[in-house]
């Protein structure tokens, strides 16, 4: 155990960074999707509103795994059968298999931070809407400049947990072979025969990087809060 | 009615006019030779099966306070929300400056007016709210930029001269850096109402501003609102505060069951009550 620990840290340790990179690009994604689906949530406009709820009842039913397959298995081969130009030059890039991981997981993410966003846009008092309207404020100046802010702050918590969730689900990117945290597990694993070893050393770094960005999450989240006193 | 409400002479000489007096943003022409900075004619309102407001009528000078006091569910709020169209009215007119409020006339009629339009009449109003209202991801000194920076766009620096120039008028110098939830919450309405003058409204429009406070802090904001009444600032005021309407407002428009049913000077209002219902009011308001 100790011997293989030895052998085979740096190895992890580098699976452990391409995972947490996965999660981070991911997670802009998701946080961007998720922004654009909560103001298309809270829309005036039903048809906007129908698209936003759509998008979020979708992708929050399609399981990650069978997405990711559909996003880099699916799409580009399908597109290619078509040979409509413009659909290859668009999905081609999906043949990557890291940019394939980072379009499944954001746009799987994406629909749970639309509906953390929007829970927490509905969380801020319409008072402070009210605020900024009788200081001649226009609808999206109002967003922009009072609610969003205030929401991003309710929400960063529960993004926190999202962001843990991603981390988490990265490891399904070793079916398309990107060689993140579990990809490696799986080869050393080969390598050596000790499954239980090669596993389980796996598992404790994915319990190492949650429990610091709990911490983390938690920290920043005490500096970032509405409260102040 | 008696709606000859005097203009108080003699305000120019006081030496914080130049904080807060100046109209500087008369973009439009003022309509009507009277002057009136807010008229509201047979303005009507209806939520669902209430009926909250109708046959409204006012006229509020330039440089008049006036209070508008009556039971709770008179329609208080929703006159005052009415004239910066938080509440769009749905009869009548309102108008500010002259110009009419959230709606334009087209052939006759009237339609509803673009966003944009109201938020040009919106800016020159400010209103101050029962709890406040403070934008509590900003410090005092970023709730009073807010709108300056943001709405009419000013450069930053005639922004901060303002703002610490109001600061200053209602006490608050010393809690720039301080966010809404670090202060009491009579603090928290001075930054409100300076939050408000940071626009240079040409009306302000306050709804029972005191009435969310501990009584030892109402006398703090009722000292800044005499000091602004003084200065020559129009208002209109919400309030129970009796003593305040009596002392500070030159009139006071008495509403019962969405409408206005006395309005008249205010030290008439309170020394010979016009109707049996104003006397057992003032008197349940202990003061008659
Ligand atoms: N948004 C609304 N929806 C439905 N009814 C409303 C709404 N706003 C006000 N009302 C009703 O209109 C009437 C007038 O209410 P308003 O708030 O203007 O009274 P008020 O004089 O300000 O009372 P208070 O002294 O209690 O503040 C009340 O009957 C109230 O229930
Ligand atoms: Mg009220």
């Amino acid at each position: 155990m100790l011997q293989f620990a030895r052998d085979y840290l740096p190895f992890y340790t580098i699976g452990a960074v391409v995972g947490m990179g996965l999660t981070l690009t991911s997670m802009l994604g998701s946080v961007a999707i998720g922004l654009v689906g909560a103001l298309g949530r809270v829309s005036e406009r039903p048809a906007v509103r129908t698209l936003a709820s759509g998008y979020v009842a979708i992708f929050r039913g399609v399981p990650p795994l069978v997405l990711l397959y559909v996003v880099y298995f699916g799409l580009p081969s399908w597109a290619h059968d078509l040979g409509i130009r413009f659909l290859m030059d668009l999905l081609s890039p999906l043949n990557n298999r890291i940019l394939a991981a980072v379009v499944a997981f954001a746009l799987n993410s994406g629909a749970y931070s639309t509906e953390i966003i929007r829970a927490s846009i509905q969380s801020i008092p319409p008072e402070q809407t009210e605020a900024a309207r009788s200081l001649g404020m226009s609808y999206w100046l109002t967003m922009r400049r009072v609610i969003i802010p205030q929401s991003l702050r309710v929400a960063f918590a529960p993004l926190g947990n999202e962001f843990i969730t991603v981390l988490k689900g990265t490891s399904l990117a070793s079916v398309i072979g990107v060689t993140e945290l579990m990809r490696d597990a799986q080869l050393a694993a080969a390598a050596t025969f000790q499954n239980l070893v090669a596993y389980s050393l796996a598992a404790i770094f994915y319990v190492v990087m949650v429990i610091i960005l709990q911490q983390m999450v938690s920290m920043v989240e005490k500096r970032f809060s509405l409260h102040h006193a | 009615m008696p709606n000859e409400s005097f203009v108080r002479s003699g305000r120019e000489e006081n030496a914080d006019r130049a904080v807060l007096s100046a109209p500087a943003l008369s973009t439009t022409p003022s309509q009507g030779a009277h002057g009136a900075v807010v008229e509201l004619i047979d303005v009507g309102k209806v939520f669902g099966a209430t009926t909250a407001l109708s046959h409204v009528n006012l006229k509020v000078a330039r440089g008049e306070t006036v209070a508008i006091v009556g039971p709770s569910g008179s329609g208080k709020t929703t006159l005052l929300r009415c004239i910066n169209f938080l509440v769009p009215y749905d009869s009548g007119r309102v108008y500010v400056n002259g110009q009419l409020v959230g709606y334009r006339e087209e052939r006759g009629r009237l339609v509803r007016d673009s966003e944009h339009n109201v938020n040009q009449v919106r800016k020159r109003i400010g209103m101050v709210f029962q709890r406040f209202n403070l934008f509590r991801h900003r410090t005092v000194l970023g709730n009073l930029l807010e709108g300056p920076l943001y709405v009419l766009r000013v450069p930053k620096r005639e922004a901060l001269t303002r703002a610490y120039e109001v600061l200053n008028m209602v006490g608050l110098a010393d809690k720039v850096t301080a966010y809404p939830d670090q202060l009491s919450g009579g603090q928290q309405q001075r930054v409100a109402i300076a939050r408000a003058l940071c626009m240079q409204p040409e009306v302000m429009l306050f709804d029972e501003v005191t009435s969310a406070l501990d009584p030892e802090l109402v006398g703090e904001v009722l000292a800044v609102m005499r000091r602004l009444a003084q200065q020559g600032m129009t208002m209109i005021v919400v309030t129970h505060e009796m003593s305040f309407a009596r002392d500070v407002a030159d009139r006071v428009a008495f509403m019962e069951g969405g409408t206005i049913v006395v309005d008249q000077g205010a030290r008439e209002f309170f020394t010979r009550p016009q109707t049996p219902r104003i006397e057992s009011f003032l008197r349940r308001m202990s003061l008659a």
